[in-house]
């Protein structure tokens, strides 16, 4: 498989959060979640399909989220799930296309007060 | 009075044109081209829930647009009104859509570590239906919620 540099990130909201809040976790990746449906309007030939199947959201290297994904999600998608914020730690989020394609992103879990 | 009435006639045979020639691609394409993982809305639900069914809770709340102008970009966001706790919990939260030839968009499996039984994401509608969300709690039941959404250009090519 052809290792394309893909532009993900992970986003957190609110800004500011402390121990026990319950916080939004965001994963955004531009992906382009094609269906397999579609034809290349030059060619006339069928786009095959490429789509994420599988992420995971790791907590310190803990899964504590994962998700089936299909080709009927958005192009460029964004996952948001909630975490409760047990302290200090490490968030990496994982994911695989139906390609073979994998990658990841990680970003610190820093609660204040 | 003539030009009047000719102008009427152009436009009549316009708007026929621009009607007719985009439904007939479609439909020719529809045809060809299957969805590689095609599955209906019944067959999704079978699988999910292992034959039992889903009952409509209030405690399921699923936020969408009433109208999507763009079909291919329709926000959904899934609350789920229940505790978080180590043996009571949401387990699993599955998005569906009625109408597309693959019904399934995303199947989210939580943790209690998760505070809140909470999933947002942007799906694709092919035409105006019925945004499902499937809720698995952690005691084996199901729950579920739906809404119609209004699509003006579909977007599943």
């Amino acid at each position: 498989m052809a290792e394309e540099k893909r532009r993900s990130m992970i986003k957190i909201k609110p800004k500011k959060y402390s121990v026990g809040d319950i916080i939004n976790v965001d994963f955004i990746i531009i992906h382009p979640m094609d269906t397999g449906m579609q034809k290349d309007k030059k060619t006339g030939n069928i786009i095959p399909a490429k789509y994420i199947d599988n992420i995971t959201f790791f907590l310190d290297g803990k899964p504590f989220t994962s998700m089936k994904v299909w080709e009927t999600v958005s192009t460029n998608p964004y996952f948001s799930v909630n975490l409760k914020v047990p302290g200090e730690g490490k968030i990496t989020v994982e994911y695989t296309d139906n390609t073979g394609e994998k990658g990841s992103q990680s970003k610190k879990l820093q609660p204040k007060g | 009075m003539k030009r009047r009435s000719f102008l009427k006639g152009l436009c009549a045979v316009s708007a026929v044109t621009a009607t007719m020639t985009p439904s007939l691609l479609s439909a020719e394409e529809k045809k060809k081209i299957q969805s590689p993982n095609a599955m209906d809305y019944k067959t999704a639900v079978d699988t999910i829930t292992g034959g039992k069914g889903a009952t409509e809770s209030p405690k399921v709340s699923l936020t969408v647009p009433e109208i999507a102008e763009n079909g291919a970009v329709v926000p959904v966001k899934v609350d789920v009104d229940h505790p978080m706790e180590e043996n009571n919990y949401v387990k699993a939260i599955h998005v569906l859509a009625k109408e597309n030839s693959n019904s399934r968009t995303a199947d989210v499996m939580l943790t209690p570590l998760n505070g809140k039984g909470f999933f947002a994401t942007r799906v694709k509608l092919a035409k105006t239906q019925e945004v499902v969300a499937l809720v698995e709690l952690s005691d084996g039941s199901f729950i579920s919620a739906a809404k119609s959404v209004k699509v003006t250009i579909g977007g599943c090519g």
